[in-house]
């Protein structure tokens, strides 16, 4: 049991995560998809609800629509004023949240777990019966005006990050930004709405995931019988556009009125379902998690070069992009901070990687999986994850045995393919000058 | 129903609180250490030592150098991060249960040996000050705080930049640092709590040898003088040209950890600005959609503490979003909350109480957090029932007690200064900063001591 103080965990041995078998998973009459985790640790239940609709399922003049959606889940159906749904939630002990992204609009709720037939009767009210006010649609554009000026026009990171994506996808819809254009945010109609929701948040378009303190049985009762009478509809048109291979890099160099230049190499990278996931994962914290990841010892610890070094892999439905952003000290060249980037990756692809990297990029993936599953809420949400990305939610649990299958040259062949100068998008936000020696 | 589970407490001669509880829905062992200080010992005028120091803490400490050390930690899966906070370094850490004897041998060399090398201070330092800029550059809002309590506080330790300014910051020394590691770390200071997948026996063991040996500073640290009462109402706007939205932040002084009426003071809270029907949120994101959102919060210390307000809107709206929060403010004091009301934040409080106490890294946290200021396990069992018999009376007497007249409060804005600065006249007498300048208050780093 216990080891002594020098003992090293050098030997990695995957231990499947408990819980499989007590996991009940239904597909209701109308398409809809549940899965219930039972676990009474705490007294509260965590539910999503993940519709397969994002900033994918847009096209130009009404992008931000399925993040406006999101919003608008929020005022009122015909059986419910505006405001209701939070203040019944909230009076029994709930709280909410929401997210979009490219690919999926994911509701969540938290509340204990007496309130499980209240969440659930909103919830299905509000697939069902969704109202339109249009004075609320007026409002609601104020406030998602208000999000994008936070996320985007005065966060640089959101700013560079948005014209990236507009610039590294010439076709498939991956290349609008979620939040949307502030022209089609002010522009988008009741119709447009009305026509989204029909489509994308029929019952057969949604998985619901609870996990917590429920008995499985009555729980997948009181889903039944909130949610079987919504109607099914055809479902939604695949998304078509295919974005043609990438054959040259792509640079966008922005000039603005800050301290911190920023460096973003966003690369085409595969969907999420890709075979190579865990090699993309553990190769990202292998270059970027950590004081002792690559990334982070060239060229923040060693070179100086960077004050910060961060990426993220775009997980959805079609291939995406994986990002590699820096932040740069004020006054540091981009360019040469690029370069000494470039030469890192290119050692990888060259040398691979070492085994000890390996291990240590298995090991924190596995006390980040561990900790998701010390929560209803992470349950709930690898549940989601595993179900609409990766059509089986079962597969959650072998994600220990996936991680330990990947070999050195798995991470090598994976960066071989990712890490290709012809198929990245550049961007490049330095400093106008303007407030250059910090003001003075 | 959430009771604090069995656990156990040791003292050790040198002073040291260790408490370890067993818990184990999944294979990890989490730690929370908290030593008594912080940023409270700070040289006057030259915040951020202690956050230099904790920073330095994993930078090399025992055989390993900086990088050996993140090495130790990420190789196990692990992680181990040091900061300061007003009254505390802490260090946070969690590891797979396997390796939770790596997990305690890095800590007690992180804070008994640690190398506090010149040139590892030299980088830390010099990253900390791009980061402030970084933040500058993109989220002004996370420095409102470090703004607002400097105009709150002044020169008490509450009115301090935990993580130092850019200023201070370049002003700091490796001789500060060492000697505030002399002065400020040692053994009676320390409170550790290990929480998870423990072999309860084992861990015993390992945390005495880790630190029984390990020596007392050489003097307590100074109780805690009472924070100023509230100044005169004054707004300081920090000027950040082409600016889009203006961040503001409206606050006072507050009530302390030890306030009785706790639970009244968080249902109130609740209400008012703490969760998404809110009176506030209600007045500037759902009826006038002038916010994506509004808030209010009580940061109680050992010696008091602050309410603030903090919200952002569109450049042109900034004067009325402000008229809104303060007129909101007003209202609450004046009409107080009904009946309806109470009940449903009840029930919001009771209802997510489990939730914030759900892991062990979370109960490591919360035993941490009760220890430290001496609140005891009641705190926590007792909490449910505190609830349960706040009544409108007691709200009210909260209502009077802990939240401010509007007049009594003082404002900071971030925004486009030659857009805004005449919306913000009639709320009272204005000083200007530019957001670039390398403090967070008029005044100069290297004022004498706080009285």
């Amino acid at each position: 049991m216990k080891r002594t103080a020098l003992a090293r965990s050098a030997v990695y041995c995957p231990a499947e995560p408990a819980g499989r078998e007590q996991v009940h998973a239904r597909r209701l009459a109308n398409g809809m998809q549940i899965i219930v985790w039972p676990v009474h640790h705490i007294p509260n239940v965590a539910l999503n609800l993940w519709v397969r609709a994002g900033s994918r399922n847009e096209r130009p003049g009404i992008t931000g629509l399925a993040h406006f959606f999101e919003h608008m889940m929020f005022n009122g159906t015909r059986a419910r004023a505006p405001g209701e749904f939070d203040r019944l939630m909230e009076a029994q002990g709930g709280a909410n949240n929401a997210f979009t992204s490219d690919d999926v609009t994911v509701y969540e709720d938290w509340f204990p777990a007496s309130a499980l037939e209240l969440v659930l009767a909103l919830e299905a009210d509000r697939v069902a019966n969704l109202a339109f006010a249009p004075e609320l649609i007026e409002s609601e554009r104020g406030v998602v005006a208000s999000e994008r000026r936070l996320r985007v026009e005065d966060n640089n990171h959101g700013l560079l990050a948005e014209q990236v994506q507009a610039a590294a996808f010439t076709t498939h819809p991956y290349r609008f930004p979620t939040i949307g254009w502030p022209d089609d945010i002010r522009a988008w109609r009741l119709e447009d709405l009305q026509r989204f929701h029909r489509t994308y948040y029929a019952p057969n378009n949604l998985t619901l995931t609870l996990a917590g303190d429920v008995d499985p049985d009555e729980a997948l009762d009181l889903v039944r019988r909130y949610f079987e009478p919504i109607a099914a509809q055809a479902p939604p048109l695949p998304v078509a556009e295919r974005e043609p291979p990438q054959l040259a890099e792509r640079r966008v160099r922005m000039r603005r009125k800050v301290q911190t230049p920023l460096v973003q190499c966003a690369y085409k990278a595969p969907a999420a379902a890709d075979e190579r996931a865990s090699a993309i994962h553990l190769l990202m914290s292998v270059l970027m998690e950590g004081d002792a990841s690559r990334l982070h010892r060239a060229l923040v610890e060693e070179r100086r070069l960077a004050i910060e070094v961060g990426g993220h892999w775009q997980e959805g439905f079609d291939p995406g992009l994986l990002w590699v952003s820096l932040t740069l000290p004020q006054d540091a060249d981009p360019d040469h901070a690029l370069a000494v980037l470039d030469a890192q990756l290119a050692r990888v692809i060259a040398q691979g990687v070492t085994q000890a990297e390996l291990e240590r990029a298995r090991n924190l993936a596995m006390v980040g999986f561990w900790k998701r599953l010390a929560t209803i809420d992470g349950k709930a949400h690898l549940l989601g994850e595993y179900a609409v990305f990766h059509d089986r939610w079962a597969a959650l649990f072998d994600a220990p045995a996936r991680l330990a299958a990947v070999s050195r040259e798995e991470l090598r062949a994976t960066a071989a393919t990712i890490f290709v100068a012809s198929r990245r998008t550049v961007g490049i936000l330095a400093s106008s000058g303007a407030t250059a020696g910090a003001g003075r | 129903m959430v009771r604090v589970p069995a656990h156990e407490r040791l003292e050790l001669e040198n002073g040291a609180t260790l408490i370890l509880l067993p818990r184990r829905e999944v294979p990890l062992v989490a730690c929370q250490v908290l030593l008594r200080g912080g940023a409270g010992g700070d040289p006057p005028g030259l915040p951020g030592v202690a956050s230099l120091v904790a920073a330095l803490l994993e930078k090399g400490a025992g055989r390993r150098d900086a990088y050996a050390f993140a090495e130790a930690v990420e190789g196990a899966g692990g992680s181990f991060t040091a900061a300061a906070a007003p009254e505390a370094v802490t260090v946070r850490s969690q590891f797979m249960a396997r390796d939770q004897g790596l997990m305690l041998e890095l800590l007690a060399d992180a804070l008994r040996t640690p190398r506090l090398a010149a040139e590892e201070f030299g980088h830390l330092r010099d990253r900390q000050i791009e980061f402030i800029k970084a933040v500058k550059d993109s989220e002004p809002a996370e420095l409102l705080d470090a703004y607002g309590r400097a105009l709150l506080f002044g020169r008490h330790p509450y009115g301090r930049a935990v993580h130092g300014s850019e200023s201070s910051l370049a002003a700091i020394t490796p001789v500060d640092v060492r000697e505030y590691y002399r002065a400020q770390l040692g053994a009676e200071r320390l409170l550790l709590v290990l929480a998870g997948d423990l072999d309860l026996r084992g861990a015993e063991t390992a945390v005495r040898a880790a630190f029984s040996t390990w020596p007392r500073t050489p003097a307590p640290p100074p109780p805690l003088a009472s924070p100023p009462a509230a100044p005169a109402r004054r707004i300081l706007l920090v000027d950040a040209p082409g600016a889009t939205q203006s961040h503001f932040w409206i606050g006072a002084p507050g009530v302390d950890k030890r306030y009785p009426r706790r639970a009244a003071l968080d249902l109130v809270n609740t209400l008012f600005g703490g969760r998404f029907t809110s009176l506030l949120n209600a007045e500037l994101r759902i009826k006038s959609g002038l916010s994506y959102g509004a808030r209010s919060g009580f940061v109680r210390g050992s010696a008091g503490g602050d309410f603030t307000i903090r919200s952002f809107v569109e450049t042109p709206n900034t004067g009325q979003a402000i008229r809104l929060a303060l007129q909101a403010l007003e209202r609450l004091r004046g009409e107080g909350v009904s009946s309806e009301m109470l009940e449903s934040a009840r029930a919001y409080t009771l209802g997510q109480y489990a939730l914030g106490l759900e892991t062990a890294a979370d109960w490591a946290a919360a035993l941490a957090e009760v220890e430290f200021f001496g609140l005891g396990a009641r705190y926590i069992d007792d909490y449910p029932a505190e609830l349960a018999a706040v009544d409108r009376d007691a709200a009210r007497a909260v209502i009077a007690e802990a939240f401010p007249d509007p007049r009594d409060t003082v404002l900071v804005v971030i925004g486009d200064a030659g857009r805004i600065g005449a919306q913000l006249g009639g709320f009272g007498p204005m000083v200007r900063m530019r957001l670039t300048d390398a403090q967070f208050s008029l005044e100069t780093a290297g004022d004498e001591a706080f009285p």
